[in-house]
């Protein structure tokens, strides 16, 4: 804990300040500054000149009559909720490395676990829209090779959903109902480097010992997840959930990559965040654009609030 | 979980290990799939790949040319990178270690208001920003330079750094200061001479994650950077996926000398990445 101080001795120490001015500056012009301007122009019609016109709560009642902002609010709920199903690769990977005998070998697949951050994620998320490419992409190539575009032809033909025909490539981010799906997909298998570190430095806690009465007792590979390993982790699930959530309802960058500003196809793949920066930099809407990024940051931050009081992630 | 019927298989902590590591390595071996395909997509050209897409084709005939051109196209992008990202890592750093020092050594005066002011951004999602930030650099004379990236990192990075800095530095005996104070050293040169030796791969780890931040951002540099003499690698990567979408060979060969500053660092300090980022990201 730092030192408490008199007020006298303060008044002596008065240098120490200038110590935080410059940080403080910085997030107050670059943080709070635009945080409060964002509050102010969300009341005007703006371009994102000097040119502004009070109206009102105009752009809030916009928004809730904006369709495309609602059904955008339904994709990035899909998204969500797929997204908590993706982190299941990353727990099970680090259960697997954790349970080797060898340390070398955890230490080398750790290694390897974090290889892929130094590809900077936007050239991963470029040989992935590369990987769709009905043509040259990689992924209808395993489909064909595997059978498994076969069965989609045969499921499609049940359901007739004519989204996928034989003897015709898919065309992944070009059919607006795959847009979605698409979006879920990248990223297979989904490990994420820093939750598997993550979830290895919570199962470090875990004793040899622990393992061994559990053999002694008969106990299968998976109840010692259920009743061993997970409940060491659940810190760390959580810490990952609560992260997981705040990025993805925030984020758009895999949309604009993967889709480009309009939410390809349909506007099928249009997130809450995206709709936000079209309105900014593609209608030239600033003031709307304000408003939109508000809406999202009280959502966001009530959600975070229920997160705080149900859900502890306890340090 | 789609796994547990296999895990089944595998007996006690001791021996039997072989067949978690032949998953484990099934799922590596895809997960590392994307970085396989770049690396032997770019020494082919189209027909190459076509007829080939999987198998690296024969080393004599690889095409060196992909990364004679795709050198031209990005290397002028990568040294941009280069110049924002070390500047706002160093910058962060060292804004964060002044702030760290100022709470974490003594209870100030307004010290717990300023801590409170500091934790509040860590609810203030960036996504309302945006927009008003790019307003901001506008009447700043800012946009379309490198120095709107470079302060936009070092702003960005306070809060996160001073928070995992602060909890370091208030962990240091407090002897160490007393001891120094004695000596006549003002609080610069106990930042210096007590907290700086101690905290090597604590500001590594910080580096690494900002350093990583700086590179990978690209919606900054696309609504800020106009002049295509200014790109980062981020938007430079965005207008050659644009034009050149049919030489697969030269983007691949692009996206593997714009990771090659990382892999550079990675080889250096893999420790410090495998180790740290598990302590590290814990602590935030």
């Amino acid at each position: 804990m730092p030192l408490p101080i008199s007020a006298k001795k303060a008044l002596l120490e008065w240098k120490l300040y200038l110590f935080i001015v410059p940080s403080l500056f910085a997030v107050g012009l670059f943080s709070y500054f635009p945080a409060a301007s964002a509050i102010y122009h969300s009341f005007f019609r703006w371009s994102g000149g000097d040119v502004k016109e009070f109206i009102g709560f105009d752009n809030f009642t916009a928004i809730l009559q904006d369709h495309v902002f609602w059904n955008s609010f339904i994709t990035i709920g899909i998204l969500v909720v797929a997204n908590v199903f993706k982190m299941i690769p990353s727990i099970f990977l680090a259960v697997l490395i954790h349970r080797l005998t060898s340390d070398r070998w955890q230490y080398w697949y750790r290694v390897l676990v974090v290889l892929p951050m130094i590809v900077p994620g936007l050239v991963t998320l470029f040989i992935w829209k590369f990987f769709f490419d009905p043509n040259f992409g990689v992924l209808n190539n395993v489909l064909d090779a595997t059978g498994i575009k076969t069965l989609l032809v045969s499921i499609d033909g049940l359901f007739n959903w004519g989204i996928f025909q034989a003897g015709i490539p898919i065309a992944w981010l070009g059919e607006p109902s795959l847009i979605v799906p698409s979006l879920i997909i990248w990223g297979f298998p989904w490990i994420g480097a820093v939750g598997v570190l993550i979830f290895l430095a919570g199962l470090q806690s875990i004793g040899t010992e622990v393992y061994e009465a559990a053999d002694l007792d008969g106990v299968t590979p998976f109840q010692k997840f259920l009743h061993i390993e997970l409940p060491l982790i659940m810190t760390q699930v959580r810490l990952m959930f609560v992260l997981m959530i705040i990025g993805t309802l925030q984020g758009y960058g895999l949309q604009f990559l993967l889709l480009g500003e309009e939410g390809g196809p349909g506007g099928k793949g249009m997130v809450p965040g995206l709709w936000m920066f079209n309105r900014a930099f593609l209608a030239g809407e600033f003031g709307y654009a304000c408003a939109l990024g508000l809406f999202l940051f009280v959502f966001i931050l009530i959600l975070t609030m229920i997160n705080n009081k149900y859900v502890r992630v306890d340090k | 979980m789609s796994g547990t019927k296999m895990t089944k298989s595998v007996g006690g902590r001791q021996g039997r290990d072989w067949p978690k590591h032949i998953l484990i390595i099934l799922i590596l071996a895809v997960e590392l799939l994307p970085f396989y395909m770049m690396l032997q997509i770019s020494v082919k050209n189209n027909a190459g790949f076509l007829a080939s897409p999987w198998l690296p084709s024969n080393p004599l005939a690889w095409i060196w040319q992909n990364y004679v051109e795709a050198v031209q196209l990005v290397l002028p992008y990568v040294a941009n990178t280069v110049v924002v990202a070390v500047t706002a890592t160093v910058g962060s750093l060292i804004l964060a270690l002044l702030g760290a020092y100022f709470f974490a050594r003594y209870k100030m005066p307004f010290s717990g208001f300023l801590w409170a002011a500091f934790l509040l951004l860590m609810l203030l999602p960036g996504v309302a920003n945006i927009v008003p930030l790019f307003a901001l650099l506008k009447n700043l004379n800012l946009l379309n330079t490198l120095y709107a990236l470079i302060i936009l990192g070092i702003a960005g990075g306070q809060v996160f750094c001073i928070f995992v800095l602060r909890n370091f530095i208030e962990e240091i005996p407090k002897d160490l200061f007393e001891a120094a104070e004695m000596d006549g050293a003002s609080h610069l040169a106990q930042l210096r001479n007590v907290v700086i030796p101690l905290s090597g791969p604590i500001l590594g780890t910080l580096a690494i994650l900002l350093f990583l931040g700086s590179w990978n951002d690209f919606l900054m540099p696309l609504i800020i950077l106009r002049d295509p003499q200014l790109f980062t690698i981020g938007v430079g990567l965005i207008y050659l996926d644009g034009e050149y979408v049919k030489q697969w060979g030269k983007i691949m060969a692009a996206f593997f000398i714009a990771s090659l500053p990382l892999i550079v660092i990675f080889l250096f300090t893999m420790k410090l990445f495998v180790r740290g980022l598990s302590s590290g990201a814990l602590k935030g």
